[in-house]
């Protein structure tokens, strides 16, 4: 295992498929066992090609089982061993499952709330909205929220997920209707957690953490698909709030115990990789079963914690809004993972196969009649919610069968950022930026300026130019654009 | 503590999160300004008064994985314990085991910390001036 620099792909090791995907063949490395693919405009094209992004996504396409092609989606940038924005298969039984593949941040998501209220409606009262928000859902890395868990109860947290929340009440059963898995990651199991994770998580359920995550109260700006979009709850100028957070201390702890682990473990196996971050473990191994039992217990603690954030958030809503706005209660929209390790089942060259489906800054985006999605949304196929950076608009998607044909059931997640976070504090000033937002009418509550420079907008992609890819490609279909009238930032 | 290098850390573009360039005359000194260039990034030049001190004992199978493996438990204690650290004396340091005592203060974080220090690019060498270490973190 080495660590050494490799070639940089450059424009001309690519081949175009098709007008927004584009291939490096395994010609390009000796050790590439599949081909690199990326869905990318030429301007996103030569974003990719701007940072170390592709050369990470070709050392994916080593890992042993990996099916098909490692996958980059356009708003892919440079991330730790593997790019943000990538989905890498590998077939079972005998492929790998790899901490590095699904990050520190395990079951980092989104969640959309929807009010039946209009913005004009709830206008007048936003900046105590705003203030609410801010007060009632901790920020900042070590912060620590109003729920404190001794072992055996964290340790059902991290085995039923937002089910837990249900039973004490921080969740209406619709609630887990709409959520990936259904709120519950199944292969949960807290004997495989280290004693650090549960110190760093056990008072953490219910609290926001720091850089990208936020919250963001929008308004649906557009509206593309009208029949997807009644049957999610949504329409035009409707109020609704976005989530994006993950599995706090306690992921970040999983995925550290696992990669120091996995160092030794991949010689174990005799396995080769081009980048120490990539270590893994064959899926059906012990370590590889240990780490996603562990893994699972994450995505379970960030379920849970996403679902006490949007109970708190309710809780403003009612605060600021009860006997002024009629339509102020909040329904769940759908909640997202972008940041797992799944098993599912894809057709593969006419053959059903079962995969280990990492998604590294990826989303599920599973089309219509997949197993997996609730009754009332197996006509659509899955919500897909893609937040913008801070400021701009984001969008509702859904999976198409299309995503279910090329890309393993997935989609992007994101913007992508283009500047270095060095870049964007440098260039950008916190407070300036605060009252470029606020000039626009959108409030922002925050505990750091320069925290908020490192999110401006012009440090990343352009959102609408990442959402235009991927529906051309038919890897996700558009539903409703979203404008955003105040922020929360973490 | 021994000497501490004139620059003892520098920042790195990296295109989403951190990373930093720690120099050293030995390796205890490395591990030390590694530790410092970490808690400055998060928390700015850390004020020399310390009030609590803590005892650190980390090991990994090589130079390397004990770097993260040192890094990575000054984290879980600045998160469990609500504390910056600005002092590091090293006490015992081979390639495979290190013996801490770091010297900090209460800290609540008001803004971007760090999640983790990953194994991507890393690297711990020697040089003609001593050693060096590349270290890139989540953020």
């Amino acid at each position: 295992m080495t660590t050494a620099t490799r070639a940089m792909p450059t424009r001309s090791d690519l081949v175009q498929v098709s007008q927004h995907l584009w291939e490096i063949p395994c010609s390009f490395r000796d050790d590439m066992r599949a081909p690199a693919r990326l869905y990318a405009d030429e301007v996103l094209l030569d974003d990719a090609l701007g940072d170390r992004s592709m050369e990470q996504l070709v050392n994916t396409a080593t890992l042993p089982g990996v099916t098909k092609y490692a996958i980059a989606m356009p708003d892919i940038h440079q991330g730790y061993g593997f790019p943000i924005g990538g989905v890498v298969a590998t077939r079972l039984p005998g492929g790998i499952i790899s901490p590095g593949g699904v990050g520190y941040d395990i079951n980092c998501g989104v969640r959309l709330l929807a009010s039946e209220a209009s913005v004009q409606e709830v206008s007048p009262f936003l900046a105590e909205l705003a203030s609410l928000l801010y007060r009632n859902c901790p920020s900042g890395v070590g912060v620590r929220g109003e729920i404190k868990l001794q072992d055996a109860e964290l340790d059902k947290v991290l085995v039923e997920g937002a089910r837990w929340t249900e039973e004490h009440g921080y969740a209406r059963i619709e609630d887990l209707r709409h959520t990936e898995e259904f709120g519950t990651m199944r292969g949960a199991d807290p004997d495989y957690v280290s004693h650090k994770a549960r110190e760093r998580g056990r008072g953490q359920i219910g609290t926001l953490g720091a850089g990208n995550h936020f919250i963001e109260v929008d308004c649906i700006a557009e509206i593309f698909d009208e029949t997807a979009a009644k049957c999610l709850g949504l329409f035009s100028d409707q109020a609704v709030v976005q989530i994006h957070c993950g599995s706090r201390g306690f992921g970040h702890q999983v995925c550290e115990d696992y990669v120091a682990r996995f160092q030794t473990t991949v010689h174990d196996y005799g396995i080769e990789l081009p980048d120490r971050e990539l270590v893994c473990a064959p899926f059906e191994s012990e370590e590889g079963q240990q780490y996603f039992h562990a893994m699972a217990c994450a995505a379970n603690f960030a379920f849970a914690n996403r679902q006490v954030l949007a109970h708190r958030i309710r809780q403003s809503f009612e605060q600021a809004l009860a006997g002024k706005v009629p339509g102020f209660d909040l329904h769940q929209v759908y909640d997202i993972a972008h940041n797992m390790a799944k098993i599912e089942e894809h057709e593969v060259s006419g053959t059903h196969m079962r995969l280990c489906v990492h998604r590294k800054g990826a989303t599920r985006a599973f089309g219509p009649g997949s197993p997996g999605l609730p009754e009332d949304l197996r006509d659509i196929g899955q919500p897909v919610l893609i937040p913008g950076s801070m400021g701009t608009e984001s969008y509702v998607l859904i999976g198409t069968h299309g995503s279910m044909q090329q890309t393993f059931g997935s989609t992007c997640h994101g913007a992508g950022r283009v500047w270095s976070r060095t870049r964007a504090r440098k260039t950008v000033r916190g407070q300036q930026l605060r009252q470029e937002l606020e000039s626009r009418g959108i409030a922002v509550r925050t505990r750091s300026m320069p925290g908020l420079a490192e999110e401006a907008p012009q440090a990343y992609k352009d959102v609408s130019r990442v959402v235009d890819v991927v529906a051309r490609a038919g890897i996700g279909k558009r539903v409703a654009r979203l404008e955003p009238i105040a922020v929360i930032k973490g | 503590m021994r000497g501490i290098a004139i620059q003892h850390f520098q920042e790195i573009e990296h295109a989403a999160d951190w990373a930093f360039r720690a120099h050293g005359c030995d390796l205890a000194q490395l591990f030390a300004n590694a530790a410092r260039g970490m808690f400055e990034l998060q928390v700015g030049a850390g004020s020399a008064e310390t009030n609590v001190a803590r005892g650190v004992a980390v090991s990994g199978v090589d130079r390397e994985t004990l770097l993260v493996n040192w890094l990575n438990e000054l984290l879980y204690l600045q998160e469990t314990q609500h504390e910056a650290y600005s002092r590091f004396e090293i006490l015992e340091i081979s390639d495979t085991h290190l013996q801490a005592r770091v010297h900090g203060r209460p800290y609540r974080p008001e803004g971007k910390l760090i999640k983790a220090v990953t194994f991507h690019d890393l690297m711990v060498r020697q040089s003609e001036d001593g050693w060096e270490a590349t270290i890139v973190v989540d953020v």
